[in-house]
């Protein structure tokens, strides 16, 4: 059949609509990102902004100065600057992480903390904060700052491993398993962090209180050196996860026809997805929302396809964190609201909006 | 082209497929035909090489189909399935795009978006482009699904004499227009030279469009070749456990089968025949 | 020789707290061993409820400029800004107040903020913790010497001192010690009891009861039967806000009906931060507590 016309005809150009939208977003996301980020650096309690940076730069430069210039290289420099970069990569992972979820699993609703990675992180990180003072003390007070981060990547990532292993018969990983186990682990480390409540100190108690509402507070260079090698992993592999990702929309036994290779597509979809997950969940606490709110809005604009909704996602993620952390720090200043209870303030009605309208649409197989 | 030797798949205890013998040859309309539970659908799954058989083998060319990667196998062959979810709102052109997701194969086709439009005015779905996949009818959805596959065999690069389309069920939720659009376009891809498999229920249409029939039952094949040696009453009876009442139209000769109103001791006569003979 | 060696031994004991006045500038090694440069003490931010409560014994109320959630003694200080949960602090929001020295106690966190803010050019000395009665004292006198108010912190400390005696003095008159317990909070049908190593714990043993919850480590929820075991036969109920009835909620408890609380086992209400704060105001409370619980006993 010839081809008459080189231009597509009017019902295509819809879809072909969606498709130019889809990278338009990504240039704005990208555009926002970037004011995002600096206002996040001009904002803050103690006044300074922008047009301090060249002094903050001055001071650092020559290591010493007035102290003024030290004031202003601190708040800039030390403060804020890599608070402004951890909220964009927490955001940007956890929303991708979401993203790739959604696709595994082929529902919309799918989050990261439903297969047990956040659960083992934050379980971790919990047990950590409770055996610190007693038998785990050696240990703890080695790693000093870096026990929390480094407990809350290794829960994730070997609660991942365990899940993986569980739900892996005879080579294949079935989802439904998976997401049951996710459930029975997340169960599971509930119950244990329940226990350990019994073996924390009141104080202990508190902090793990506040550390499970999320919070950059405690941002630092140090923090964004450790999660940097994931952050380069996450941008390495995932794109290579697109075509999977987009096959698996179909089922996985479509996606076999469509010649992915499923079980190393969906391995990989899981370990990133813990890379992800553990590395924020290490460095800012428990933040939620941000996977299940971040995908569904990019999806509502451009479209399922993963070329476009995995980077649009970590956009766009990065700019919500980044935002909400903005918030968390002027709204009582000069004290700070845990940045999850803000994600909760935004997500849960958008989540609610969600699981209304689902139906038709938005149905899993 | 495609070729099983002593296919054979067991689940548990049961033999789902029992000692297949089968060739594809490429410009072949085969269709497979038979009772539920016959293992039609298995058949096509472990030639798809969704499935590993339990014992014998499935080749394609001279290679054993395990030895062959999944994007390789992508490259040769198109399955459409009877039934395929999709769980987010793409449009149908966007569906069809999706046939072109094998590893390397959009990087290598230039105009993409205008072979999918192609695709699905072949298939009467050109209005549709545009539409979410959602608001499609059952009917409509499938041959949105057949453009995927022909999008995937045609962008792949292969010769389509070294190809395969293998189709379980593409009619069943299709009025009878819309499936005649269908069975053409299988009869199309034939005459570029494809192999075609398809696991038809109809028997009738599976007689009119295919080149040669295989009946299967209790997973072993009970009659191939062209479809005046399969539709016979005697061999169609038993395998389905009714009685049937076979002819032949008057031009062209093809033959059809009705099913035959009979006194019901005869019915269970022939359905227990049959179930011993197959189950 | 010996000279020698009792000079040593003198630096050795004066080592907290030593000074280098100079005018009034000062050089205050803190409670973690920093030795912190004290210059300014125009704008004070007091973190924790006892520190604030030292400052404003020494007269210096009306230099803080900010505090933390739990400073809540004197009752003006619900005028002064509040930097966050002493635990949650964050180091632009401190830094944002513009205090020129950081008055804090040992338990302000979290620790990347305590690390960022010594980097900061704005002094930050920390306190001890509560080990003991003698850290009352030491807390009054690093403070006084961080703001330049040494004579009156020695003064303040020494007045503590002096009450801290007299408790023990009426202490000797206890025959029998009341076994007792601190319940802090109680949620979720449990109670939030301080054992050993406790604030709780340090009253408990300046007002002359045995702290029944000693077995314990830390502030512990109890169940029902751990409470019929610890037996207690005073319970002080701690009350953080006026609208809570700790004592009420404790009286509802099945564990504590049991043993008799309200009945054969009296509740004491005590205020939080009174009771526990362990400020200027602790041997206070001690003795009030001692009151309760001994009402026999000759003043």
């Amino acid at each position: 059949m010839a081809i008459e016309s080189l231009s597509l005809p009017h019902a295509a150009s819809a879809s072909s609509d969606r498709h130019a939208l889809g990278w338009r977003l990504l240039i704005a996301g990208g555009l926002v990102l970037v004011l995002a980020a600096l206002v996040s650096l001009s904002v803050g309690p103690t006044g300074l902004t922008l047009s301090d940076l060249p002094r903050a730069l001055l001071a650092a430069y020559s290591g010493s100065g007035a102290p003024a210039d030290v004031h202003a290289r601190l708040v800039l420099l030390e403060v804020r600057l890599p608070r402004t970069i951890l909220a964009a990569f927490v955001g940007a992972s956890l929303a991708v992480a979401g993203a790739m979820m959604q696709g595994l699993f082929r529902n919309p609703l799918a989050d990261p903390g439903l297969i047990g990675v956040s659960s083992g992180a934050a379980l971790a990180a919990v047990a950590t904060i409770a055996l610190g003072s007693s038998f785990a003390g050696p240990w703890v007070r080695a790693l000093g700052i870096w026990a929390l981060p480094a407990a809350a990547f290794f829960g994730g990532f070997v609660t991942t491993i365990v899940l993986m292993l569980i739900a892996r018969r005879h080579g294949t990983t079935a989802i439904s398993t998976l997401l049951l186990a996710g459930i029975a682990l997340g169960a599971i480390a509930g119950a244990l962090t329940g226990l350990l409540a019994y073996v924390t100190d009141d104080r202990e108690l508190r902090d793990l209180t506040l550390w499970s509402m999320g919070s950059l507070a405690g941002a630092s260079w140090q923090k964004v050196l450790a999660i940097t090698p994931f952050a380069l992993v996450l941008l390495l592999m995932t794109p290579r996860l697109i075509r999977a990702l987009n096959g698996l929309l179909l089922g996985e036994a479509e996606a076999f026809y469509l010649g992915i290779e499923v079980e190393s597509a969906k391995l990989r979809i899981v370990t990133l997805t813990a890379a992800a997950v553990g590395a924020a969940v290490a460095v800012a606490g428990t933040i939620g929302f941000v996977g299940i709110v971040v995908p569904h809005l990019v999806r509502l604009i451009a479209g399922p396809d993963h070329r476009i909704v995995l980077p649009a996602s970590a956009l766009l993620g990065a700019v919500l964190v980044v935002v909400a952390d903005v918030a968390a720090r002027m709204i009582v200043a000069p004290a700070e609201l845990p940045i999850g209870i803000i994600m909760a303030v935004i997500g849960a009605p958008v989540f609610l909006h969600l699981v209304i309208r689902r139906g038709g649409a938005l149905s899993a197989p | 082209m495609i070729c099983a030797r002593s296919l054979s798949f067991a689940a548990g205890k049961r033999k789902l497929v029992d000692g297949i013998d089968l060739d594809l040859v490429p410009g072949q309309f085969i269709a497979v035909v038979g009772p539920n539970g016959a293992g039609k659908s298995t058949l096509l799954r472990l030639l798809t090489g969704e499935l590993k058989p339990t014992s014998g083998q499935v080749l394609i060319g001279n290679r054993e189909l395990s030895s062959f990667s999944a994007d390789q196998l992508a490259r040769r062959r198109a399955v459409l399935a009877q039934h395929t979810a999709l769980a987010f709102p793409f449009t149908a052109l966007e569906v069809v795009l999706l046939g072109m997701t094998v590893p390397g194969l959009q990087a290598e086709v230039g105009n993409a978006r205008q072979v999918a439009f192609t695709m699905l005015e072949r298939l009467g779905l050109e209005q549709l482009a545009g539409q979410s996949y959602t608001t499609l009818s059952g009917g409509e959805r499938q041959r949105v699904h057949m453009a995927r596959a022909l999008c995937q065999l045609e962008c792949s690069g292969t010769p389509p004499d070294e190809t395969i389309l293998l189709v379980d069920e593409p009619t069943s939720s299709l009025d009878i227009g819309h499936q005649l659009i269908v069975l053409d376009e299988l009869v199309r891809q034939k005459r570029r030279g494809r192999s075609v498999f398809a696991v038809l229920h109809d028997l009738n249409l599976a007689a009119a469009y295919a080149d040669e029939m295989v009946l299967l039952a209790g997973g072993k094949i009970v009659a191939a070749g062209p479809p005046s040696e399969v539709i016979q009453d005697e061999r169609l009876s038993l395998a389905f456990g009714c009685q049937v009442c076979t002819n032949r139209l008057p031009a062209g000769g093809i033959p059809f089968l009705l099913p035959q109103a009979c006194a019901a001791a005869e019915v269970c006569a022939v359905a227990r025949k049959s179930a011993a003979t197959y189950s | 020789m010996r000279r020698l060696i009792a000079g040593i031994a003198a630096l050795a004991v004066v080592g907290a707290g030593t000074q280098v006045t100079n005018g009034w500038a000062a050089e205050v090694v803190d409670a973690t061993g920093y030795i912190v440069k004290a210059e300014d003490a125009s704008r004070l931010l007091s973190i924790g409820g006892d520190t604030t409560e030292i400052l404003y014994a020494l007269g210096y109320g009306d230099q803080i400029v900010a505090v933390d959630t739990t400073s809540q003694f004197p009752p003006e200080v619900s005028t002064k800004r509040k930097v966050g949960y002493m635990r949650a602090l964050s180091t632009e929001g401190v830094l944002s107040t513009g205090a020129t020295l950081i008055l804090a106690s040992a338990q302000a966190g979290p620790p990347e903020v305590v690390k960022a803010l010594r980097a900061s050019s704005v002094p930050l000395v920390l306190l001890p913790d509560n080990t003991g009665p003698e850290s009352l004292a030491e807390k009054v006198r690093l403070i006084g010497r961080a703001v330049g108010a040494e004579a009156k912190a020695d003064e303040l400390a020494a007045s503590l001192e002096n009450q801290l005696r007299e408790l023990a003095n009426a202490r000797s008159r206890i025959s029998k010690p009341a076994k007792a317990i601190v319940v802090l909070s109680v949620s979720s049908g449990r109670a939030l009891v301080g054992g050993r190593g406790t604030t709780a714990d340090i009253m408990l043993s300046l007002a002359g009861a045995t702290n029944a919850a000693a077995s314990l480590n830390g502030y512990k929820p109890v169940s029902d039967e751990a409470l019929i075991e610890l037996a207690p036969e005073a319970i002080i109920a701690v009350r953080r806000g006026p609208d809570e009835d700790t004592a009420a909620d404790i009286a509802a408890l099945p564990g504590f009906k049991a043993i008799g609380a309200g009945d054969d086992v009296p509740i004491i209400t005590m205020d939080a931060l009174y009771l526990l704060g362990f400020g200027p105001r602790a041997p206070q409370a001690a003795s009030e507590l001692m009151a309760q619980l001994y009402p026999e006993l000759p003043r």
